[in-house]
């Protein structure tokens, strides 16, 4: 087989952000991570629901379950069970993910199926032209919020390591080379990996521009532990104006399709049913 | 010739332990039962009770006449005595005064449970007494008693002395063989493995396993919640995922991705819970993604009552969705018919990539019966190999094609990959907003109506003189018009009978001449109004003369049909 390049994750759709938008980071990043980890487009399946950034997997050359808005999760963690050997990669926005599909969100940590989340988050509706999301700033004035959000932002990081989420972590879609280095990591992660990516909106949110990020920004260091949980939290509740990047949590608990193997095998296959339905059939009698 | 037999108690007292062992009993000596369950939406107390139809034939539909009470409770009792047959005989747990019931027997069900060494036995002593009663052979029961008890050397001590001393107690009143069923006696302990005792709700699960199901996902809502509980406990020995969705919007969605990724799947919910599932079937019909949806209809709106019956959510599967695209609705009228065309739902499902639903309903979920052992075939799956995929020079997931059927790679198994997309899309399944591309790709999915459409069979109808007065009737209502009708065509044809299995689509029924020629047109269906009387005028240019419906959520019973019917064949 030819040696993969960079090209064999390109596909022919055209795009439809905006200019300047940090989708196309992420987008980059993806792609090269795939390269990295030597994944070929057809052993790789992305799976999306709708909004500007769960556009993604048609701008890029691999298997594709573009669902419904904030029901992506739900669909990948099925596939994945039934297709096990493929790599399964979600991608939400945070409207999608924490909005439309929080509780899928929250049981998704529960059940700890082997597949990476990616939830771009603009803290903003993107597609539906900038109304609130669940992470928009307390105040921020927004569509349909023309005297500022009222609500608290919901800090995800925070709730993800309350639950136990076996992988928790945070990157900048601007900051390609730390993206790359924690999409990598959460791919090979066994067992339900989240990544909130950080991304500006440049058509409808003021606030977190590039150079906010740039200002707020700071990067976890070695002394980080994120095997233990509690100081994963504080971080992510510090209240400091400071925003973590890296890998804030996670444990080693077992996904959950080995759990539960034994005699299941292939789901993809039903060949054996005469023979194995003939012995349960004695049951009901 | 048949006995009916009503175990009645409070909701936890083992009324459904004792029909199981009874229907076993009657199961291994070569008899028929049909039991059917009337229970309260609680755990413990009420008054619930388990009613076995036991006859020499096959028996498909509830009576209300019983020939043998046997009560767990003062309540029960109070409630369900009056039901019983001039003739018939009552077994309580407390004692009656002789001169108040002569039916009565002379002594108390749970004293014998008490004797026996553990009051938990009255569930034994119920069955006992009542395989008594049908002198069924005595090495069955205590096989059933042993099988069920065997892991447990001290319960099995009580129960097997429950037996004893219940046949004692019988032949000593001379009840024992009170209510004896010719013909049926199989000698020994049933040797014969050509016949099950099983319920609605898992023949629908076993069905979906013959039909090839890997995978399902579900939320538990009654009567719905059989079908995941059966195939739960067959994971292993199947090889089946069955998957505890947080709710039912993420069950379809699941099944969803199961399917895209290879696997037959299914869901399964009553109307509510599936009215949450809409928007996904809507995804499925987009996607045209294969998926059978079990609804277990119970009467509404909303909750409604939770463990009662009704046939009322034909249309919310017709209409569920938006947008347009091609799905079957098929609905059994039996046990066995509820594992033959679940079956075949998955391949509908699968070979037209479509939503295929089953229709059934609490009675059917809840009820148990004896059926033939089923046939299992080999799975004809109609998706690419990955050697068919690998053959193709390029792959895409929505190619035009002339009956809008286009193949189906699943991921990961060729070089090619699948895409699929919620937006409309074009061929290879990417988003596509073009006026000729969303035109095509509507078109195709019109064309694929048409081609479930065209294979509509013709429902089943039993017609004596065209021009007689047509029942219509489907699902569990089916069989209980069915021998309504044997009773009022009994000398000469007052009515002819369409059942209907396949409720969409509808072929054109004036082929048939009973349905062309007819004088009167009746439908019979447990529901308050437009369901198949709507469906037959939109889509039949017919309406119906009369209807004949439920508001109660208690199940239609032979005897109330023969009433019902019975007025309607005068003309006008
Ligand atoms: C069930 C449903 N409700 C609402 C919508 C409309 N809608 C589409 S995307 C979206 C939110 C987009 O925000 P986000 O998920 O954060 O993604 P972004 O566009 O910002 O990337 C909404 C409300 C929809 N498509 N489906």
């Amino acid at each position: 087989m030819a040696e993969l390049t960079l090209n064999d994750y390109k596909s022919k759709v055209e795009n439809a952000w905006c200019p300047g938008c940090g989708n196309f980071g992420i987008l980059n990043t993806l792609q090269k991570s795939l390269l990295a980890l030597g994944l070929p487009p057809e052993r790789v399946l992305l799976v999306s629901g709708i909004g500007q950034a769960p556009k993604i997997v048609h701008y890029v050359h691999a298997n594709a379950f573009d669902g419904l808005h904030g029901r992506e999760v739900s669909s990948a963690q099925a596939a994945k069970i039934v297709a096990d050997d493929l790599t399964v990669i979600v991608h939400s926005g945070d409207g999608g993910a924490y909005g439309e599909g929080g509780n899928h969100f929250l049981h998704a940590m529960r059940r700890n199926v082997d597949l990476t989340h990616v939830v771009h988050d603009n803290h903003i509706y993107g597609l539906t032209k900038g109304q609130a999301s669940p992470t928009t700033e307390q105040g921020q004035k927004v569509a349909v919020h023309p005297d500022g959000v009222a609500a608290l932002p919901m800090n995800p990081l925070a709730l993800a390591i309350s639950q136990s989420c076996s992988f928790v972590a945070q990157s900048l879609s601007s900051n390609a080379g730390h993206l790359q280095e924690i999409l990598c990591e959460a791919i090979r992660h066994p067992g339900f990996s989240f990544v909130n990516v950080l991304q500006p909106c440049v058509s409808w949110d003021p606030v977190h521009t590039y150079a906010h990020y740039q200002k707020h920004c700071y990067l976890l260091d070695a002394s980080h532990d994120p095997t233990d949980q509690l100081g994963a939290l504080a971080v992510a509740l510090a209240h400091d104006g400071r925003i973590p990047l890296g890998v804030l949590y996670r444990n080693e608990r077992p996904a959950l399709r080995p759990i539960m193997e034994s005699g299941i095998g292939d789901l993809r296959t039903c060949t054996d049913r005469p023979a194995r339905l003939a012995a349960v059939f004695n049951r009901f009698r | 010739m048949e006995f009916n037999i009503r175990i009645t108690g409070a909701a936890g007292q083992g009324m459904q332990t004792a029909a199981d062992l009874l229907g076993r009993s009657l199961l291994r000596s070569g008899l028929h039962v049909y039991v059917h369950q009337d229970i309260e939406s609680r755990i413990r107390g009420g008054i619930n009770f388990s009613q076995l139809r036991c006859s020499d034939r096959p028996v498909h539909a509830p009576v209300e006449r019983v020939d043998l009470l046997v009560s767990l409770s003062p309540e029960s009792l109070r409630a369900h005595a009056p039901a019983v047959n001039a003739g018939g005989m009552i077994f309580a747990t407390s004692a009656v005064e002789p001169a108040d019931c002569p039916r009565c027997a002379p002594f108390v069900l749970s004293e014998l449970a008490r004797k026996a060494g553990n009051d938990k036995t009255v569930s034994t002593v119920a069955a006992a007494v009542a395989a008594c009663a049908l002198d069924l052979p005595a090495e069955i029961l205590d096989t059933l008693v042993d099988e069920r008890f065997g892991s447990s050397e001290k319960l099995l001590d009580v129960n097997r002395r429950a037996v004893q001393l219940t046949r004692e107690a019988m032949l000593e009143a001379g009840l024992t063989g009170r209510l004896s069923l010719p013909g049926g006696s199989v000698s020994g302990t049933g040797a014969s493995t050509d016949r099950l005792f099983v319920s609605g709700a898992a023949s629908v699960a076993l069905g979906a396993l013959a039909g090839g199901c890997t995978f399902m996902a579900a939320y538990p809502m009654s009567p719905a919640t059989g079908i995941m509980t059966t195939l739960s406990e067959l994971t292993h020995d199947c090889g089946v995922w069955v998957e505890q969705a947080e709710d039912e919007i993420a069950a379809i969605n699941m099944v969803a991705g199961a399917s895209y990724a290879g696997a037959r799947s299914m869901t399964a919910s009553s109307g509510g819970g599936f009215a949450l599932m809409t928007e996904g079937v809507s995804l499925l019909g987009m996607i045209e993604c294969p998926a059978v949806i079990v609804i277990a209809q119970r009467p509404g709106p909303a909750t409604g009552l939770p463990t009662r019956t009704a046939q009322g959510d034909l249309r919310l599967a017709l209409n569920a969705g938006h947008g347009r695209f091609a799905r079957v609705i098929l609905a059994p009228r039996t046990v066995s018919e509820a594992y033959a065309l679940t079956a075949r739902a998955f391949d509908l499902a699968e070979r037209y990539q479509i939503p295929v639903f089953v229709l059934t309903d609490q009675i059917l979920q809840d009820c148990q019966t004896i059926i033939d052992r089923p046939d299992v075939p080999p799975v004809t799956r109609h998706v690419l190999t990955p050697e068919q995929a690998a053959a193709l020079p390029f792959y895409e997931r929505y190619a035009q094609t002339g009956d809008g059927i286009s193949p189906m790679a699943l991921p990961g198994q060729s070089r090619h990959v699948v895409c699929v997309d919620s937006d409309e899309h074009d061929p290879a399944g990417h988003l596509i907003e073009d006026a000729a591309g969303s035109a095509a790709m509507a078109a195709k999915r019109l064309r694929r109506i048409a081609t479930v459409d065209a294979a509509a069979p013709l429902p089943e109808c039993t017609s004596h003189d065209p021009a007689l007065p047509l029942v219509v009737s489907w699902g569990t209502t089916a069989p209980v018009v069915v021998e309504a009708l044997d009773a009022l065509n009994a000398g000469s044809p007052r009515f002819n009978h369409l059942q209907v299995t396949q409720l969409w689509p509808l072929p054109d029924l004036r082929a048939i001449p009973a349905f062309a020629a007819c004088s009167r047109l009746i439908l019979v269906e447990h529901s308050v109004g437009d369901g198949l009387d709507g469906v037959l005028a939109q889509t039949q240019l017919r309406g119906v003369d009369a209807f004949i419906g439920k508001l109660d959520g208690r199940p239609f019973t032979v005897e109330e049909l023969t009433a019902r019917i019975g007025k309607e064949d005068h003309h006008g």
